[in-house]
């Protein structure tokens, strides 16, 4: 048998389209990214549990690449970290938002997105957000 | 309680080399020529080292290669590495093993050659593989959140994280080893080109060439050296993130616990520093060290930087040889702290020097915001 770590098992979870965490029985904490023993208090096999992948964006940060060689065109790519609403914090990006209108402190959704490397969990605004 | 290690070692050399541009020359060459001047500051040889802390973004064994090239056998060596921040880790570590007669001198050293070899920071072996696949650019991306998120909560504004870099400039206009002496404004901060909102070209450090070296020793033997010996009066260090997207609050740095330890050690509080020389790899670190260690309340840093109070003819004099914003930046900057917190105590730093300073507290930061180091260092006069 071959064991599933805590990075694979995250991993395959999203391959499926599960936003899924870790969850202490000891603390209650969530957990994430995915570890053997809980941050929080120490214990050992927290179990895999559904997110409900609504969160708030914590923090932004837009990079400004240098426009390519012949156009002025402004080529930007903004990072946010998102607060989940079970507590933990994760670094993710916001592909249907503009730069200009992500905003500090707004509601967002996670899903999961196919990309060149794999597929990842991006966020979008959550449903009737300002 | 620290009583041992407060007044336990004191600086009693120091050199800098290869600052700017260094072409022709290898990492290892300019730290040489850097120890080659902080022993003849002290008037001390190769011979008198027994100790040595390296640390370097070049290098998974820096003191092997170092105690080889410089050819040493120290009885002591630590590379312990935590970023920029080591350092300043490696002065108490220093203390602590000098104290402890591991070793005799401590030599601390540092160098590289960003600017000409590589031209670009060489990312870390050990990335956050859960932050690397949304493709941020490290390390500025810390720094970046960290701004947007201060200017969110507190109100404070790029104006604001703006005068920091221009007291920088104030200073490294009056350091000719400064690499950009230009005069530099609010409005040309504000406009230079966006590198990662809210920070624009002139919120980033530089990205230099260049070597330090620290040499020290227990007390007795310091005060008969050659120049008048800079006290290790306290030291802390603090961490509890490697990844930004691990830390806690971005408002909040680990400097909160590091300078606190330091004070403590070293019985003094923020009203008693003379000056300080705070790690500004981007703008806004000036602004999160001095809430942390003090200064002002949490999220009043960018109106306690305002009106040129940290620059020259401030009352607040910080990274008086113009911080890794203008003076030198060679990936990691700790180790120029304490040069230029010794040389302002000892009255050596010509048309930037602070009016007779007694004290000198020196801050550096490792990583992402992961890793926070304070030293405080004094003449004779605060033992
Ligand atoms: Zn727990």
């Amino acid at each position: 048998m071959t064991a599933v770590g805590p990075d694979a098992a995250f991993r395959l979870n999203v391959a499926e389209g599960r936003l899924w965490l870790q969850h202490c029985a000891g603390c209650g904490s969530h957990i994430f990214y995915p570890r053997v023993l809980c941050p929080h208090c120490g214990a050992a096999d927290p179990q895999w549990v559904p997110a409900s992948g609504r969160g708030v964006v914590y923090s932004r940060a837009v990079l400004h690449r240098k426009p390519k060689p012949g156009t002025d065109l402004p080529d930007t790519h903004a990072i946010v970290l998102v607060d989940l609403e079970e507590g933990p914090r994760l670094m993710s990006r916001l592909p249907g938002v503009a730069a200009d209108d992500i905003r500090i402190g707004m509601a967002v959704q996670g899903r999961i997105e196919q990309t060149e490397g794999g597929p990842i969990v991006v966020f979008d605004p959550a449903e009737g957000a300002v | 309680m620290s009583i041992g290690l407060r007044g336990g070692a004191a600086i009693v050399g120091v050199g800098t080399a290869g600052l700017g541009e260094a072409a022709g020359f290898s990492t290892m060459d300019i730290q040489a020529l850097a120890v080659r001047e902080a022993l003849d500051d002290a008037g001390l040889s190769l011979r008198d080292v027994d100790g040595l802390y390296c640390a370097n973004m070049s290098h998974v064994f820096p003191a092997l290669t170092t105690l080889e090239y410089l050819g040493i056998r120290p009885r002591w060596i630590d590379s312990t590495n935590v970023g920029g921040s080591s350092f300043l880790v490696h002065a108490l570590s220093a203390t602590m093993a000098l104290q402890a007669g591991l070793c005799d001198v401590a030599l601390i050293c540092f160098g590289a050659t960003l600017r000409s070899s590589a031209g670009r920071m060489v990312p870390a072996a050990e990335q956050p593989i859960y932050e690397t696949p949304h493709q941020p650019r490290y390390p500025m991306i810390a720094y970046a959140l960290a701004a947007a998120r201060h200017m969110a909560e507190f109100g404070t504004t790029r104006a604001q994280l703006a005068e920091v870099a221009v007291a920088a400039r104030g200073w490294a206009a009056m350091n000719p080893d400064a690499f950009e002496r230009d005069p530099l404004s609010i409005e040309d901060v504000l406009g230079a080109r966006m590198v990662m909102d809210p920070l624009t070209l002139r919120d980033c450090c530089l990205l230099t060439d260049g070597a330090g070296a620290v040499v020290m020793t227990r007390p007795e033997r310091a005060r008969e050296l050659r120049k008048p010996p800079v006290y290790f009066l306290g030291g802390g260090a603090a961490s509890s993130n490697r990844a930004v997207s691990q830390m806690p609050d971005l408002t909040v740095s680990a400097t909160v616990e590091s300078g606190a330890r330091a004070y403590d050690m070293a019985g003094l509080g923020p009203q008693d520093m003379d000056l300080l020389q705070l790690y500004d790899a981007f703008t806004i670190n000036v602004i999160l060290f001095l809430e942390d260690l003090g200064f002002c309340p949490k999220g009043d840093g960018g109106r306690f930087v305002e009106g040129g109070r940290i620059g020259p003819g401030g009352d607040v004099p910080v990274n008086t040889n113009g911080g890794g914003l203008s003076f030198t930046h060679p990936g990691m900057y700790g180790i120029f702290t304490l040069i230029e917190a010794a040389r302002q105590l000892r009255g050596e730093a010509g048309a930037r020097q602070v009016d007779a300073p007694a004290t000198a507290l020196c801050h550096g930061n490792g990583g992402t915001l992961s890793h926070q180091a304070t030293v405080i260092l004094g003449t004779g006069d605060t033992l």
